[in-house]
Protein backbone atom coordinates (compact mmCIF):
# COMPACT_ATOMS: atom_id res chain seq x y z
CA UNK A 1 0.00 0.00 0.00
CA UNK A 2 1.67 3.15 -1.14
CA UNK A 3 0.58 6.41 0.37
CA UNK A 4 0.73 9.78 -1.29
CA UNK A 5 3.86 10.57 0.74
CA UNK A 6 5.62 7.66 -0.99
CA UNK A 7 4.85 9.11 -4.37
CA UNK A 8 5.24 12.83 -3.89
CA UNK A 9 7.44 14.72 -1.45
CA UNK A 10 6.34 18.30 -0.80
CA UNK A 11 9.63 19.05 0.98
CA UNK A 12 11.72 17.90 -1.99
CA UNK A 13 9.48 19.69 -4.51
CA UNK A 14 9.71 22.94 -2.55
CA UNK A 15 13.52 22.70 -2.36
CA UNK A 16 13.83 22.00 -6.07
CA UNK A 17 11.42 24.83 -6.87
CA UNK A 18 13.51 27.21 -4.79
CA UNK A 19 16.64 26.31 -6.78
CA UNK A 20 14.70 26.67 -10.02
CA UNK A 21 13.73 30.17 -8.89
CA UNK A 22 17.41 30.94 -8.17
CA UNK A 23 18.31 29.78 -11.68
CA UNK A 24 15.49 31.85 -13.16
CA UNK A 25 16.72 34.95 -11.34
CA UNK A 26 20.22 34.42 -12.81
CA UNK A 27 18.97 34.33 -16.40
CA UNK A 28 18.16 37.97 -17.26
CA UNK A 29 16.07 37.34 -20.35
CA UNK A 30 14.05 34.53 -18.81
CA UNK A 31 13.55 36.61 -15.68
CA UNK A 32 12.30 39.58 -17.74
CA UNK A 33 9.72 37.37 -19.44
CA UNK A 34 8.64 35.62 -16.27
CA UNK A 35 8.85 38.41 -13.70
CA UNK A 36 8.72 41.85 -15.37
CA UNK A 37 6.56 41.52 -18.48
CA UNK A 38 3.43 40.33 -16.61
CA UNK A 39 3.40 43.55 -14.55
CA UNK A 40 2.82 45.70 -17.63
CA UNK A 41 -0.89 44.96 -18.25
CA UNK A 42 -1.80 46.47 -14.87
CA UNK A 43 -0.68 49.79 -16.33
CA UNK A 44 -3.70 49.57 -18.63
CA UNK A 45 -5.84 50.36 -15.57
CA UNK A 46 -4.41 53.88 -15.69
CA UNK A 47 -5.59 54.37 -19.27
CA UNK A 48 -9.05 55.30 -20.50
CA UNK A 49 -11.92 56.39 -18.31
CA UNK A 50 -11.25 55.86 -14.59
CA UNK A 51 -13.52 53.16 -13.15
CA UNK A 52 -15.06 52.12 -16.47
CA UNK A 53 -15.84 48.38 -16.25
CA UNK A 54 -14.95 48.00 -19.94
CA UNK A 55 -11.45 49.34 -19.35
CA UNK A 56 -11.04 47.34 -16.15
CA UNK A 57 -12.14 44.11 -17.82
CA UNK A 58 -9.78 44.64 -20.70
CA UNK A 59 -6.81 45.22 -18.36
CA UNK A 60 -7.60 42.16 -16.22
CA UNK A 61 -8.16 39.93 -19.27
CA UNK A 62 -4.83 41.03 -20.70
CA UNK A 63 -3.08 40.44 -17.41
CA UNK A 64 -4.61 36.97 -17.02
CA UNK A 65 -3.53 36.09 -20.53
CA UNK A 66 -0.01 37.44 -20.01
CA UNK A 67 0.56 35.64 -16.68
CA UNK A 68 -0.67 32.41 -18.26
CA UNK A 69 1.54 32.77 -21.32
CA UNK A 70 4.85 34.18 -20.01
CA UNK A 71 5.71 33.16 -16.44
CA UNK A 72 3.84 29.91 -16.93
CA UNK A 73 3.55 28.64 -20.50
CA UNK A 74 6.67 30.01 -22.20
CA UNK A 75 8.85 29.97 -19.11
CA UNK A 76 7.98 26.38 -18.15
CA UNK A 77 8.49 25.26 -21.74
CA UNK A 78 11.90 26.94 -22.03
CA UNK A 79 13.11 25.80 -18.60
CA UNK A 80 12.04 22.21 -19.15
CA UNK A 81 13.56 22.00 -22.64
CA UNK A 82 16.88 23.50 -21.57
CA UNK A 83 17.10 21.26 -18.47
CA UNK A 84 16.31 18.30 -20.68
CA UNK A 85 18.94 19.24 -23.28
CA UNK A 86 21.57 19.80 -20.59
CA UNK A 87 20.79 16.27 -19.28
CA UNK A 88 19.97 17.81 -15.90
CA UNK A 89 16.61 16.02 -15.87
CA UNK A 90 18.26 12.74 -16.79
CA UNK A 91 20.62 13.17 -13.84
CA UNK A 92 17.81 14.06 -11.44
CA UNK A 93 15.74 11.06 -12.50
CA UNK A 94 18.64 8.76 -11.59
CA UNK A 95 18.33 10.02 -8.01
CA UNK A 96 15.51 10.05 -5.49
CA UNK A 97 13.43 12.78 -7.18
CA UNK A 98 10.23 11.58 -8.83
CA UNK A 99 8.98 12.75 -12.20
CA UNK A 100 5.95 14.53 -10.71
CA UNK A 101 8.21 16.41 -8.28
CA UNK A 102 10.49 17.53 -11.12
CA UNK A 103 7.54 18.71 -13.21
CA UNK A 104 5.95 20.55 -10.32
CA UNK A 105 9.23 22.17 -9.26
CA UNK A 106 9.94 23.52 -12.75
CA UNK A 107 6.43 24.98 -12.98
CA UNK A 108 6.27 26.41 -9.46
CA UNK A 109 8.34 29.62 -9.77
CA UNK A 110 6.25 30.82 -12.74
CA UNK A 111 3.01 29.63 -11.17
CA UNK A 112 3.80 31.52 -7.96
CA UNK A 113 4.51 34.71 -9.96
CA UNK A 114 1.20 34.24 -11.77
CA UNK A 115 -0.76 33.62 -8.55
CA UNK A 116 0.78 36.62 -6.79
CA UNK A 117 0.06 38.94 -9.71
CA UNK A 118 -3.48 37.62 -10.07
CA UNK A 119 -4.03 38.28 -6.37
CA UNK A 120 -2.56 41.77 -6.23
CA UNK A 121 -4.58 42.70 -9.32
CA UNK A 122 -7.66 42.79 -7.04
CA UNK A 123 -6.52 45.57 -4.64
CA UNK A 124 -4.70 47.43 -7.43
CA UNK A 125 -7.87 47.50 -9.51
CA UNK A 126 -9.91 48.56 -6.48
CA UNK A 127 -7.48 51.37 -5.76
CA UNK A 128 -8.06 52.61 -9.31
CA UNK A 129 -11.84 52.80 -8.83
CA UNK A 130 -12.61 49.37 -10.30
CA UNK A 131 -15.08 47.04 -8.53
CA UNK A 132 -14.07 44.01 -6.49
CA UNK A 133 -14.90 40.71 -8.24
CA UNK A 134 -18.69 40.39 -8.32
CA UNK A 135 -18.51 36.61 -8.01
CA UNK A 136 -15.65 35.84 -5.57
CA UNK A 137 -15.41 32.18 -6.63
CA UNK A 138 -15.22 32.39 -10.41
CA UNK A 139 -12.02 34.45 -10.64
CA UNK A 140 -9.87 32.15 -8.43
CA UNK A 141 -11.30 29.08 -10.19
CA UNK A 142 -10.47 30.63 -13.55
CA UNK A 143 -6.91 31.41 -12.47
CA UNK A 144 -6.26 27.92 -11.10
CA UNK A 145 -7.69 26.14 -14.16
CA UNK A 146 -5.79 28.46 -16.49
CA UNK A 147 -2.46 27.86 -14.77
CA UNK A 148 -2.95 24.08 -14.80
CA UNK A 149 -3.92 24.22 -18.48
CA UNK A 150 -0.93 26.28 -19.60
CA UNK A 151 1.52 24.27 -17.49
CA UNK A 152 0.24 21.12 -19.18
CA UNK A 153 0.42 22.80 -22.61
CA UNK A 154 4.04 23.72 -21.84
CA UNK A 155 4.98 20.08 -21.18
CA UNK A 156 3.11 18.94 -24.26
CA UNK A 157 4.85 21.54 -26.43
CA UNK A 158 8.20 20.51 -24.94
CA UNK A 159 7.68 16.99 -26.30
CA UNK A 160 8.05 18.23 -29.86
CA UNK A 161 10.43 21.13 -29.22
CA UNK A 162 13.93 20.21 -30.29
CA UNK A 163 15.85 22.72 -28.17
CA UNK A 164 15.47 25.94 -26.21
CA UNK A 165 15.79 28.18 -29.29
CA UNK A 166 13.12 26.19 -31.12
CA UNK A 167 10.71 27.03 -28.28
CA UNK A 168 10.40 30.55 -29.73
CA UNK A 169 8.71 28.96 -32.73
CA UNK A 170 6.96 25.95 -31.26
CA UNK A 171 5.26 28.10 -28.62
CA UNK A 172 3.48 30.19 -31.27
CA UNK A 173 0.46 27.91 -31.94
CA UNK A 174 -0.59 27.89 -28.28
CA UNK A 175 0.14 31.61 -27.87
CA UNK A 176 -2.06 32.24 -30.90
CA UNK A 177 -4.79 29.90 -29.66
CA UNK A 178 -4.82 31.75 -26.34
CA UNK A 179 -4.70 35.25 -27.80
CA UNK A 180 -7.13 35.06 -30.70
CA UNK A 181 -10.24 35.22 -28.48
CA UNK A 182 -9.30 38.31 -26.42
CA UNK A 183 -7.89 40.06 -29.52
CA UNK A 184 -11.06 39.63 -31.57
CA UNK A 185 -13.54 39.74 -28.70
CA UNK A 186 -14.19 43.45 -29.05
CA UNK A 187 -14.40 43.47 -32.83
CA UNK A 188 -17.96 44.64 -33.68
CA UNK A 189 -20.08 43.22 -36.50
CA UNK A 190 -18.36 39.85 -36.49
CA UNK A 191 -20.26 37.04 -38.21
CA UNK A 192 -22.20 35.02 -35.65
CA UNK A 193 -20.73 31.65 -36.62
CA UNK A 194 -17.20 33.06 -36.35
CA UNK A 195 -17.84 34.55 -32.93
CA UNK A 196 -19.36 31.24 -31.81
CA UNK A 197 -16.30 29.33 -33.00
CA UNK A 198 -13.84 31.74 -31.44
CA UNK A 199 -15.70 31.61 -28.15
CA UNK A 200 -14.59 27.98 -27.90
CA UNK A 201 -10.90 28.97 -27.68
CA UNK A 202 -9.35 29.06 -24.22
CA UNK A 203 -8.50 32.76 -24.43
CA UNK A 204 -12.09 33.73 -25.33
CA UNK A 205 -13.42 31.66 -22.43
CA UNK A 206 -10.91 33.31 -20.07
CA UNK A 207 -12.01 36.70 -21.33
CA UNK A 208 -15.71 35.84 -20.92
CA UNK A 209 -15.17 34.58 -17.37
CA UNK A 210 -13.33 37.74 -16.29
CA UNK A 211 -16.01 39.97 -17.84
CA UNK A 212 -18.89 37.98 -16.34
CA UNK A 213 -17.42 36.87 -13.00
CA UNK A 214 -15.53 39.98 -11.97
CA UNK A 215 -17.28 42.85 -13.80
CA UNK A 216 -20.84 41.56 -14.39
CA UNK A 217 -20.70 42.48 -18.07
CA UNK A 218 -23.40 40.87 -20.20
CA UNK A 219 -22.08 39.97 -23.66
CA UNK A 220 -18.93 40.81 -25.60
CA UNK A 221 -19.74 44.45 -26.30
CA UNK A 222 -21.11 45.38 -22.88
CA UNK A 223 -19.54 48.39 -21.16
CA UNK A 224 -21.76 48.62 -18.08
CA UNK A 225 -22.18 46.12 -15.26
CA UNK A 226 -25.73 44.70 -15.47
CA UNK A 227 -25.50 41.10 -14.17
CA UNK A 228 -26.55 40.00 -10.68
CA UNK A 229 -24.55 37.42 -8.69
CA UNK A 230 -27.09 34.72 -9.65
CA UNK A 231 -26.80 35.73 -13.33
CA UNK A 232 -23.02 35.32 -13.22
CA UNK A 233 -23.35 31.61 -12.33
CA UNK A 234 -25.64 30.79 -15.24
CA UNK A 235 -23.74 32.97 -17.72
CA UNK A 236 -20.40 31.48 -16.62
CA UNK A 237 -21.41 27.85 -17.14
CA UNK A 238 -20.55 27.86 -20.86
CA UNK A 239 -17.09 29.47 -20.72
CA UNK A 240 -16.27 27.50 -17.57
CA UNK A 241 -17.01 24.26 -19.45
CA UNK A 242 -14.75 25.44 -22.30
CA UNK A 243 -11.88 26.19 -19.90
CA UNK A 244 -12.33 22.86 -18.10
CA UNK A 245 -12.42 21.04 -21.44
CA UNK A 246 -9.17 22.64 -22.63
CA UNK A 247 -7.56 21.87 -19.27
CA UNK A 248 -8.44 18.18 -19.62
CA UNK A 249 -7.18 18.14 -23.22
CA UNK A 250 -3.90 19.79 -22.22
CA UNK A 251 -3.28 17.40 -19.30
CA UNK A 252 -4.07 14.33 -21.43
CA UNK A 253 -1.77 15.53 -24.24
CA UNK A 254 1.04 16.24 -21.78
CA UNK A 255 0.73 12.87 -20.05
CA UNK A 256 0.82 11.01 -23.34
CA UNK A 257 3.82 12.80 -24.77
CA UNK A 258 6.30 13.38 -21.93
CA UNK A 259 9.87 13.12 -23.16
CA UNK A 260 12.73 13.36 -20.67
CA UNK A 261 15.80 13.01 -22.84
CA UNK A 262 16.99 15.01 -25.83
CA UNK A 263 16.50 13.52 -29.25
CA UNK A 264 19.60 11.68 -30.32
CA UNK B 1 45.61 -12.00 -5.33
CA UNK B 2 45.36 -11.29 -1.62
CA UNK B 3 42.03 -9.59 -2.11
CA UNK B 4 39.30 -11.29 -0.16
CA UNK B 5 36.52 -12.77 -2.19
CA UNK B 6 33.14 -11.60 -0.97
CA UNK B 7 31.23 -13.96 1.26
CA UNK B 8 29.43 -16.41 -0.95
CA UNK B 9 26.67 -17.04 1.54
CA UNK B 10 24.91 -13.68 1.22
CA UNK B 11 22.56 -12.94 -1.65
CA UNK B 12 24.03 -10.96 -4.50
CA UNK B 13 23.31 -7.23 -4.41
CA UNK B 14 22.28 -7.40 -8.07
CA UNK B 15 20.93 -10.51 -9.74
CA UNK B 16 20.13 -10.50 -13.46
CA UNK B 17 18.71 -13.47 -15.35
CA UNK B 18 17.97 -13.73 -19.05
CA UNK B 19 17.87 -9.96 -19.52
CA UNK B 20 16.89 -8.81 -22.99
CA UNK B 21 16.39 -5.29 -24.28
CA UNK B 22 15.13 -4.46 -27.74
CA UNK B 23 14.95 -0.98 -29.25
CA UNK B 24 12.33 -0.26 -31.87
CA UNK B 25 9.92 -2.68 -33.48
CA UNK B 26 9.49 -4.77 -36.58
CA UNK B 27 12.29 -5.04 -39.11
CA UNK B 28 14.10 -2.02 -37.64
CA UNK B 29 14.21 -3.55 -34.17
CA UNK B 30 17.64 -3.80 -32.57
CA UNK B 31 18.34 -6.16 -29.73
CA UNK B 32 20.98 -4.43 -27.59
CA UNK B 33 20.92 -6.93 -24.73
CA UNK B 34 20.54 -10.58 -25.68
CA UNK B 35 20.13 -12.71 -22.59
CA UNK B 36 22.43 -11.42 -19.86
CA UNK B 37 22.99 -13.31 -16.62
CA UNK B 38 24.94 -11.39 -14.03
CA UNK B 39 25.48 -11.52 -10.29
CA UNK B 40 27.11 -8.71 -8.37
CA UNK B 41 28.15 -10.16 -5.01
CA UNK B 42 27.36 -8.00 -2.00
CA UNK B 43 30.43 -6.04 -0.90
CA UNK B 44 32.32 -6.53 -4.15
CA UNK B 45 33.55 -4.26 -6.91
CA UNK B 46 32.34 -5.83 -10.12
CA UNK B 47 33.48 -4.42 -13.45
CA UNK B 48 31.46 -4.78 -16.61
CA UNK B 49 33.76 -4.48 -19.62
CA UNK B 50 32.98 -4.33 -23.30
CA UNK B 51 33.45 -2.28 -26.43
CA UNK B 52 31.14 0.62 -27.27
CA UNK B 53 27.77 -0.77 -28.23
CA UNK B 54 28.25 -4.03 -26.33
CA UNK B 55 25.12 -3.31 -24.30
CA UNK B 56 26.67 -2.26 -20.98
CA UNK B 57 24.72 0.97 -20.56
CA UNK B 58 21.49 -0.69 -21.76
CA UNK B 59 22.00 -3.33 -19.08
CA UNK B 60 22.77 -0.77 -16.37
CA UNK B 61 19.69 1.31 -17.23
CA UNK B 62 17.46 -1.65 -16.40
CA UNK B 63 19.32 -2.29 -13.12
CA UNK B 64 19.00 1.43 -12.30
CA UNK B 65 15.25 1.30 -12.94
CA UNK B 66 15.52 3.93 -15.70
CA UNK B 67 14.36 1.52 -18.41
CA UNK B 68 12.29 -1.63 -18.48
CA UNK B 69 13.52 -4.95 -19.79
CA UNK B 70 11.99 -6.54 -22.87
CA UNK B 71 12.42 -9.88 -21.12
CA UNK B 72 14.20 -11.37 -18.12
CA UNK B 73 14.43 -10.80 -14.39
CA UNK B 74 16.36 -8.21 -12.44
CA UNK B 75 16.55 -7.97 -8.69
CA UNK B 76 18.42 -5.18 -6.91
CA UNK B 77 19.02 -5.54 -3.16
CA UNK B 78 16.25 -8.12 -3.34
CA UNK B 79 13.80 -5.60 -4.80
CA UNK B 80 12.36 -4.76 -8.20
CA UNK B 81 14.11 -1.74 -9.75
CA UNK B 82 10.91 -0.09 -11.02
CA UNK B 83 8.10 -1.33 -8.75
CA UNK B 84 10.16 -0.80 -5.58
CA UNK B 85 11.71 2.44 -6.76
CA UNK B 86 10.76 4.43 -3.66
CA UNK B 87 12.49 1.89 -1.40
CA UNK B 88 15.51 1.39 -3.64
CA UNK B 89 16.53 4.91 -4.60
CA UNK B 90 17.61 6.00 -1.10
CA UNK B 91 19.86 2.90 -0.99
CA UNK B 92 21.49 3.21 -4.41
CA UNK B 93 23.80 5.77 -5.99
CA UNK B 94 23.96 6.09 -9.76
CA UNK B 95 26.56 7.80 -11.93
CA UNK B 96 25.35 7.99 -15.51
CA UNK B 97 27.71 7.81 -18.46
CA UNK B 98 26.52 11.25 -19.54
CA UNK B 99 24.65 13.68 -17.37
CA UNK B 100 24.43 17.40 -16.78
CA UNK B 101 24.13 20.16 -14.24
CA UNK B 102 22.77 23.68 -14.46
CA UNK B 103 25.72 25.85 -15.42
CA UNK B 104 24.50 28.88 -13.45
CA UNK B 105 24.76 27.19 -10.05
CA UNK B 106 28.07 26.92 -8.17
CA UNK B 107 29.56 23.61 -7.13
CA UNK B 108 28.38 24.11 -3.55
CA UNK B 109 24.88 25.11 -4.68
CA UNK B 110 24.69 22.11 -6.97
CA UNK B 111 25.55 19.79 -4.08
CA UNK B 112 23.11 21.59 -1.78
CA UNK B 113 20.37 21.14 -4.38
CA UNK B 114 21.22 17.44 -4.66
CA UNK B 115 21.39 17.13 -0.89
CA UNK B 116 17.83 18.47 -0.63
CA UNK B 117 16.58 15.59 -2.79
CA UNK B 118 18.07 12.87 -0.56
CA UNK B 119 16.58 11.01 2.38
CA UNK B 120 19.78 10.98 4.45
CA UNK B 121 22.52 13.06 2.85
CA UNK B 122 26.09 13.37 4.07
CA UNK B 123 27.07 17.01 4.69
CA UNK B 124 27.94 19.03 1.58
CA UNK B 125 31.28 20.13 3.05
CA UNK B 126 32.22 16.50 3.67
CA UNK B 127 31.53 15.65 0.02
CA UNK B 128 33.51 18.69 -1.19
CA UNK B 129 36.46 17.46 0.87
CA UNK B 130 36.08 13.83 -0.19
CA UNK B 131 36.38 14.75 -3.87
CA UNK B 132 38.93 17.56 -3.39
CA UNK B 133 36.49 20.20 -4.58
CA UNK B 134 36.83 22.69 -1.70
CA UNK B 135 38.80 25.21 -3.74
CA UNK B 136 36.23 25.08 -6.54
CA UNK B 137 33.18 25.21 -4.24
CA UNK B 138 32.11 28.73 -5.24
CA UNK B 139 32.81 28.39 -8.95
CA UNK B 140 29.85 28.07 -11.29
CA UNK B 141 29.44 24.66 -12.91
CA UNK B 142 29.89 26.03 -16.42
CA UNK B 143 33.45 27.09 -15.55
CA UNK B 144 34.55 23.61 -14.43
CA UNK B 145 36.77 21.24 -16.37
CA UNK B 146 35.39 17.89 -17.49
CA UNK B 147 37.21 16.13 -14.68
CA UNK B 148 35.87 18.54 -12.05
CA UNK B 149 32.30 18.15 -13.34
CA UNK B 150 32.71 14.39 -13.12
CA UNK B 151 33.84 14.72 -9.50
CA UNK B 152 30.73 16.79 -8.67
CA UNK B 153 28.68 14.08 -10.35
CA UNK B 154 30.40 11.41 -8.28
CA UNK B 155 29.94 13.46 -5.10
CA UNK B 156 26.19 13.50 -5.86
CA UNK B 157 26.21 9.75 -6.45
CA UNK B 158 27.86 9.01 -3.11
CA UNK B 159 26.16 11.69 -1.00
CA UNK B 160 23.29 9.47 0.11
CA UNK B 161 25.71 6.82 1.50
CA UNK B 162 24.39 4.20 -0.92
CA UNK B 163 24.64 0.47 -0.25
CA UNK B 164 24.87 -0.14 -3.97
CA UNK B 165 26.83 2.17 -6.27
CA UNK B 166 26.37 1.89 -10.04
CA UNK B 167 28.99 3.77 -12.05
CA UNK B 168 28.85 3.98 -15.83
CA UNK B 169 32.34 4.84 -17.08
CA UNK B 170 33.32 6.99 -14.09
CA UNK B 171 36.85 7.65 -15.38
CA UNK B 172 36.36 8.09 -19.12
CA UNK B 173 37.97 11.31 -20.29
CA UNK B 174 39.75 11.96 -17.00
CA UNK B 175 43.48 12.50 -16.58
CA UNK B 176 45.44 9.72 -14.83
CA UNK B 177 45.54 11.66 -11.55
CA UNK B 178 41.75 12.12 -11.49
CA UNK B 179 41.23 8.50 -12.48
CA UNK B 180 43.30 7.33 -9.52
CA UNK B 181 41.38 9.69 -7.25
CA UNK B 182 38.04 8.32 -8.45
CA UNK B 183 39.19 4.77 -7.82
CA UNK B 184 40.47 5.69 -4.37
CA UNK B 185 37.00 7.00 -3.48
CA UNK B 186 35.28 3.97 -5.02
CA UNK B 187 37.58 1.55 -3.17
CA UNK B 188 36.89 3.42 0.08
CA UNK B 189 33.16 2.93 -0.51
CA UNK B 190 33.76 -0.78 -0.89
CA UNK B 191 35.83 -0.83 2.31
CA UNK B 192 32.83 0.72 4.07
CA UNK B 193 30.74 -2.21 2.88
CA UNK B 194 29.14 -0.84 -0.26
CA UNK B 195 28.71 -2.91 -3.40
CA UNK B 196 29.99 -1.37 -6.62
CA UNK B 197 29.00 -2.19 -10.18
CA UNK B 198 31.15 -0.26 -12.63
CA UNK B 199 31.78 -0.13 -16.37
CA UNK B 200 35.07 1.05 -17.75
CA UNK B 201 37.15 1.09 -20.90
CA UNK B 202 40.36 0.95 -18.94
CA UNK B 203 41.27 -2.72 -18.58
CA UNK B 204 44.12 -2.00 -16.19
CA UNK B 205 41.65 -0.29 -13.83
CA UNK B 206 39.41 -3.32 -13.80
CA UNK B 207 42.38 -5.60 -13.29
CA UNK B 208 43.71 -3.49 -10.40
CA UNK B 209 40.52 -2.68 -8.51
CA UNK B 210 37.73 -5.10 -9.36
CA UNK B 211 36.97 -8.30 -7.48
CA UNK B 212 35.07 -9.67 -10.43
CA UNK B 213 35.01 -8.91 -14.14
CA UNK B 214 32.36 -9.65 -16.74
CA UNK B 215 33.11 -9.03 -20.41
CA UNK B 216 30.17 -8.13 -22.61
CA UNK B 217 30.09 -8.42 -26.37
CA UNK B 218 27.19 -7.94 -28.76
CA UNK B 219 24.60 -7.98 -26.00
CA UNK B 220 25.89 -11.00 -24.10
CA UNK B 221 28.30 -11.66 -21.27
CA UNK B 222 30.88 -13.85 -22.94
CA UNK B 223 33.33 -14.28 -20.10
CA UNK B 224 33.41 -13.59 -16.39
CA UNK B 225 35.44 -14.33 -13.30
CA UNK B 226 38.03 -12.85 -10.97
CA UNK B 227 40.64 -10.77 -12.82
CA UNK B 228 43.23 -13.56 -12.56
CA UNK B 229 40.75 -16.17 -13.74
CA UNK B 230 39.65 -14.35 -16.87
CA UNK B 231 42.77 -15.20 -18.82
CA UNK B 232 43.36 -18.60 -17.22
CA UNK B 233 42.78 -21.42 -19.65
CA UNK B 234 42.99 -19.01 -22.53
CA UNK B 235 45.68 -20.11 -24.96
CA UNK B 236 49.00 -18.33 -25.29
CA UNK B 237 50.37 -17.16 -28.62
CA UNK B 238 53.76 -17.23 -30.33
CA UNK B 239 54.18 -15.16 -33.44
CA UNK B 240 57.03 -14.30 -35.80
CA UNK B 241 57.69 -13.12 -39.34
CA UNK B 242 56.66 -15.83 -41.72
CA UNK B 243 59.24 -18.52 -42.52
CA UNK B 244 58.61 -21.57 -44.67
CA UNK B 245 58.67 -25.10 -43.37
CA UNK B 246 57.32 -24.71 -39.85
CA UNK B 247 56.49 -28.26 -38.76
CA UNK B 248 52.86 -28.78 -37.88
CA UNK B 249 53.55 -31.10 -34.99
CA UNK B 250 55.28 -28.75 -32.54
CA UNK B 251 54.59 -29.75 -28.96
CA UNK B 252 51.32 -28.45 -27.45
CA UNK B 253 50.52 -26.26 -30.47
CA UNK B 254 46.86 -26.51 -31.27
CA UNK B 255 46.60 -24.21 -34.24
CA UNK B 256 48.57 -22.19 -36.77
CA UNK B 257 47.41 -19.07 -38.59
CA UNK B 258 49.26 -17.11 -41.27
CA UNK B 259 48.19 -13.52 -41.81
CA UNK B 260 49.88 -10.34 -43.01
CA UNK B 261 53.25 -12.00 -43.28
CA UNK B 262 53.17 -13.30 -39.73
CA UNK B 263 52.76 -16.80 -38.45
CA UNK B 264 50.90 -17.24 -35.16
CA UNK B 265 51.02 -20.44 -33.17
CA UNK B 266 48.33 -20.94 -30.54
CA UNK B 267 49.40 -23.09 -27.63
CA UNK B 268 48.13 -24.45 -24.36
CA UNK B 269 51.67 -24.64 -22.95
CA UNK B 270 53.72 -21.63 -23.93
CA UNK B 271 57.07 -22.79 -22.57
CA UNK B 272 56.85 -26.28 -24.11
CA UNK B 273 55.84 -25.01 -27.54
CA UNK B 274 58.38 -22.21 -27.49
CA UNK B 275 61.23 -24.60 -26.56
CA UNK B 276 60.23 -26.94 -29.34
CA UNK B 277 60.02 -24.09 -31.85
CA UNK B 278 63.40 -22.65 -30.88
CA UNK B 279 64.99 -26.12 -31.02
CA UNK B 280 63.58 -26.59 -34.50
CA UNK B 281 64.83 -23.15 -35.58
CA UNK B 282 68.32 -23.76 -34.17
CA UNK B 283 68.52 -27.18 -35.78
CA UNK B 284 67.52 -25.84 -39.16
CA UNK B 285 69.47 -22.59 -38.81
CA UNK B 286 66.28 -20.52 -39.23
CA UNK B 287 65.95 -16.98 -37.87
CA UNK B 288 62.56 -16.18 -36.42
CA UNK B 289 62.17 -12.47 -37.12
CA UNK B 290 60.29 -10.22 -34.68
CA UNK B 291 59.63 -13.15 -32.37
CA UNK B 292 56.89 -12.53 -29.83
CA UNK B 293 55.62 -14.93 -27.17
CA UNK B 294 52.98 -13.93 -24.70
CA UNK B 295 50.87 -15.43 -21.96
CA UNK B 296 47.19 -14.64 -22.08
CA UNK B 297 46.19 -11.43 -20.27
CA UNK B 298 42.90 -9.67 -19.67
CA UNK B 299 43.81 -7.49 -22.63
CA UNK B 300 44.44 -10.53 -24.86
CA UNK B 301 41.06 -11.94 -23.94
CA UNK B 302 39.30 -8.61 -24.27
CA UNK B 303 40.77 -7.79 -27.66
CA UNK B 304 40.07 -11.28 -28.94
CA UNK B 305 36.44 -10.93 -27.92
CA UNK B 306 36.16 -7.38 -29.20
CA UNK B 307 37.52 -8.41 -32.60
CA UNK B 308 35.12 -11.32 -32.72
CA UNK B 309 38.28 -13.42 -32.95
CA UNK B 310 38.82 -16.38 -30.69
CA UNK B 311 42.44 -17.42 -30.50
CA UNK B 312 42.81 -21.07 -31.31
CA UNK B 313 39.10 -21.40 -31.75
CA UNK B 314 38.70 -21.95 -28.03
CA UNK B 315 35.23 -21.17 -26.89
CA UNK B 316 35.27 -19.55 -23.45
CA UNK B 317 32.94 -22.30 -22.32
CA UNK B 318 35.57 -24.93 -23.07
CA UNK B 319 38.10 -23.42 -20.72
CA UNK B 320 38.31 -25.57 -17.61
CA UNK B 321 38.44 -22.79 -15.03
CA UNK B 322 35.79 -20.63 -16.57
CA UNK B 323 32.13 -20.87 -16.91
CA UNK B 324 29.66 -18.32 -17.98
CA UNK B 325 28.50 -16.42 -14.95
CA UNK B 326 31.56 -17.46 -12.94
CA UNK B 327 30.74 -14.58 -10.59
CA UNK B 328 27.82 -16.55 -9.28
Amino acid sequence: MTTLADRFSVRRTASLARWNAVLLSRNKLAFAYAGILPLLPLALLFTGERGSPGVGASAIVTMTLVVALFPVYYNVLAQFVSRRDELVLKRMRAGESRDTELLASIALPGVVVALVLSAIAVPVAAALDQPLPLNPVLYPVLIVLTLVMFTAFAYWTAAWTRNAEAAQLTSLPIILLASVGPLTGTVPDMAGWLRETLSLTPGAAMSDLVRIGWFGLDGPGAEESTLSLADTWSQAAGPLAVIAGWTVIAVVLARRSMRWEPRT
Amino acid sequence: MTRLRPAMTSDPAVRVRGLRRTYGRGPAAFEAVRGVDLDVPTGSITALLGTNGAGKTSTLEVIEGLATATDGEVSVLGLHPVADRALLRPRTGVLLQRSGFSGDLTVRETLRLWSATLTSPRPVDEMLALLSLEERADVRMLALSGGETRRVDLASTLMGTPELVILDEPTTGLDPESRREVWRVVSDMRERGATVLVTTHYLEEAEAYADGIAIMHAGRIVRSGAPAEIAAGYPAAISFAHVPGIPDDLAAVRGVTRENGRTTLVTDALQVSLSDLLAWAAHNDVTLGDLDARSPSLETVFLAIADGRDPGGLSPLDAPNLREGALR
